[in-house]
C-alpha cells in the first residue's frame, strides 16, 4: 500500500466515464446509427439487379462507422476536455497530481469501452445488413469466413482507435469544442486533399483514416494501392498514439 | 470532535505544516505572487487574507500542485504535493464551487474520488452526512444551489479525513447559518490538530473563524500576525486591514461625493 497508482486511477476512470449521461448517449448512438446504415442498405440492395456480392453488402452495411467514428471520436475528447470545461479536472489533478497517470487511465478506461461498443456496433451494422436480405438471391456474408469476420472486428477496432485519437486531441486541444472541430477535420479535410491529387491521390490517401476505413478495413479485400486492412487498423492505433504522446507531454507542462 | 472524525492527536504535527518557500508566479508581465515566504501551523485556523486579486487563489492552486511556480516551492510536512502517497488522505482542498461535472451526481463524483485514493465508500456516504447532501445525494450536481455546490466542495476536501485543509473562499455563497456551519466545522477541524489554512477577502468573517492571520497585497506578504494583534491597535480591525492594504491593491473606487 504505498501509495495510489495506475489501478486506482483507473477505478476512478471508470466511475466518472460510467456516471455521466453523454457516455450513454454517444455510444448508445453509435450502435444505433451503425445497425440502422446496415438496415437501410441490405433493403436497398434487395431490388438490386444484377445481385450484388457479399462483399458489396458487407462493406457497404459497415458504412454507418462514417458517423458512429464522429460519435466516438467525440466520447473520446469529452473523457478530457469535459474536465476542463467544468473545473472538474483540478480535482482530478488534486486526487491522483501525477498527471500522466490520470491520462495513461482515461486511455485505458475510455479506449476499452470504445474498443467494446465500436465492435458491437460493427456487428450490428453486418447482422442487420444481413438479417435485411433474408429471402433474397444475394448471398449471405459468413462471419465463418476469416474475410469477413475480419472487416467487421478491424472496424470495431478502427472506431475504438478513433475515440483514442479523440482523447490526444482533447489532452491538447482542452477545450471541448475546438477539440470536437479539429478532430472531424482531421477526419474529413485529409480525405478531400487526397482526392484533389486525382490518380496519384492514392499515395496520400492509405495514410487518410476515412479512407482506410472505407477502402481497406471494412472490405473484404483493399482497394489496389492501400494498405492491407490489419496495417491501416495498426496505423489508426499509431495515429493515437502520437495524438496521447503530445498530449501527455503538454499535460505536464501546462497549468491546470 | 466533529461528526466522527478520527482524532490526529496521535500524530505529529510537523507533518501538517504547510511551508511556502520563496514562492512565485507571474503570467506574461504581470506577478501574481511575489516570493511568498510563510509557515502554516497545525491546531489553529489560519485565515489568508486580501484584496481581490492580491493571488490567494494562485497560491492555493501552487500548494496543490495545479500550477507551477516560477520560482521557490510549497511543502506540506517536507513534501512537495505532487510527491504525496496519498493525496486525499493528507491534503483535502475546496478550490472553487465548481470543480465538479454538472451532469454527475454528487455521490459519484465522491465516489469516483475515494477510489483514486483507496478511500472506501462508506466514507463517501459519511461526508455526505456531514455536509448535509445525504438526500440530494443522486441529484445531477449541476442542479445544485450555489450553496450545495459549496458543500460539494467541503465534502471533497474532508473525503480523505486529511491532516492538512485548504479552503479558497469557503463561505461565497452560503447563507448565515452554512456560514456559521463551516466556521464551527474549521474550528473543530483546527482544535483536532489539523492545519486549517482559510482564504478570505472578508475581514470581519476571518476574524471570528482564524487565530492567525496571513495578509497579502499584489502577491506580497504583507503580515503574518494573529487577529488578537491585528485589531490591538486601536482601530477596528477592518481599519486596520485597510491600512495595511492600502499600498496594494489593484482596483478601488473612490467616494461618490
Amino acid at each position: 500500500m504505498n501509495g495510489y497508482g495506475f489501478r486506482h486511477a483507473a477505478r476512478m476512470e471508470r466511475i466518472k466515464l460510467r456516471s455521466v449521461r453523454s457516455t450513454w448517449w454517444l455510444a448508445v448512438a453509435a450502435v444505433v446509427v451503425m445497425a440502422a446504415a446496415g438496415a437501410g442498405v441490405g433493403l436497398g440492395y434487395r431490388s438490386h439487379t444484377p445481385v450484388a456480392t457479399a462483399a458489396q453488402i458487407l462493406n457497404n452495411s459497415l458504412g454507418g462507422a462514417i458517423v458512429a467514428q464522429l460519435l466516438l471520436g467525440a466520447l473520446g475528447v469529452l473523457v478530457v476536455t469535459g474536465e476542463y470545461g467544468t473545473g472538474m479536472i483540478r480535482s482530478t489533478f488534486a486526487a491522483v497530481p501525477r498527471r500522466r497517470t490520470v491520462l495513461a487511465a482515461k486511455v485505458a478506461v475510455c479506449g476499452g469501452a470504445a474498443l467494446t461498443v465500436g465492435l458491437v456496433a460493427s456487428f450490428a451494422g453486418y447482422l442487420s445488413g444481413q438479417l435485411a436480405i433474408r429471402g433474397t438471391a444475394i448471398p449471405a456474408a459468413s462471419l465463418g469466413d476469416p474475410a469477413i469476420l475480419r472487416a467487421v472486428v478491424l472496424t470495431g477496432v478502427y472506431l475504438g482507435a478513433t475515440a483514442l485519437i479523440g482523447v490526444g486531441i482533447g489532452a491538447i486541444v482542452r477545450h471541448s469544442g475546438a477539440a470536437i472541430g479539429t478532430l472531424f477535420a482531421l477526419m474529413f479535410v485529409p480525405m478531400i486533399v487526397a482526392g484533389l491529387f486525382g490518380e496519384s491521390g492514392i499515395q496520400i490517401g492509405r495514410f487518410v483514416p476515412l479512407l482506410m476505413l472505407l477502402n481497406s478495413i471494412a472490405v473484404t479485400s483493399p482497394l489496389p494501392g492501400l494498405f492491407a486492412s490489419w496495417i491501416s487498423a495498426l496505423l489508426m492505433c499509431g495515429y493515437a498514439a502520437v495524438a496521447i504522446l503530445c498530449g501527455g507531454v503538454l499535460l505536464r507542462y501546462r497549468d491546470a | 470532535m466533529v461528526s466522527g472524525f478520527r482524532p490526529l492527536t496521535a500524530l505529529p504535527s510537523v507533518d501538517h505544516v504547510i511551508e511556502l518557500r520563496e514562492l512565485t508566479k507571474r503570467y506574461g508581465d504581470r506577478v501574481a505572487v511575489d516570493g511568498l515566504s510563510v509557515r502554516v501551523q497545525a491546531g489553529v485556523v489560519t485565515g489568508f487574507l486580501g484584496p481581490n486579486g492580491s493571488g490567494k487563489s494562485t497560491t492555493m492552486r501552487m500548494i496543490l500542485g495545479l500550477d507551477a511556480p516560477d520560482h521557490g516551492e510549497a511543502l506540506i510536512g517536507g513534501v512537495r504535493y505532487r510527491d504525496l502517497d496519498w493525496p486525499l488522505k493528507t491534503v483535502g482542498a475546496l478550490l472553487d464551487a465548481g470543480a465538479f461535472h454538472p451532469g454527475r451526481s454528487a455521490r459519484a463524483h465522491l465516489t469516483a474520488l475515494a477510489a483514486s485514493n483507496d478511500i472506501p465508500g462508506s466514507r463517501v456516504e459519511q461526508v455526505l452526512r456531514v455536509v448535509g447532501l445525504s438526500d440530494a445525494a443522486t441529484r445531477r450536481a449541476g442542479t445544485y444551489s450555489l450553496g450545495m455546490r459549496q458543500r460539494l466542495g467541503v465534502a471533497v476536501a474532508l473525503l480523505g479525513d486529511p491532516g492538512v485543509l485548504l479552503l479558497d473562499e469557503p463561505v461565497n455563497g452560503l447563507d448565515p447559518e452554512g456560514i456559521r456551519w463551516i466556521r464551527d466545522l474549521l474550528r473543530g477541524l483546527a482544535a483536532e490538530g489539523r492545519t486549517v489554512f482559510v482564504s478570505s477577502h472578508l475581514i470581519a468573517e476571518m476574524a471570528l473563524t482564524a487565530d492567525r492571520l496571513v495578509v497579502i497585497g499584489r502577491g506580497r506578504l504583507l503580515a503574518e500576525t494573529t487577529v488578537a494583534e491585528l485589531a490591538a491597535g486601536g482601530d477596528s480591525l477592518e481599519d486596520a486591514f485597510f491600512r495595511l492594504t492600502a499600498q496594494d491593491t489593484d482596483y478601488r473606487g473612490v467616494g461618490a461625493s
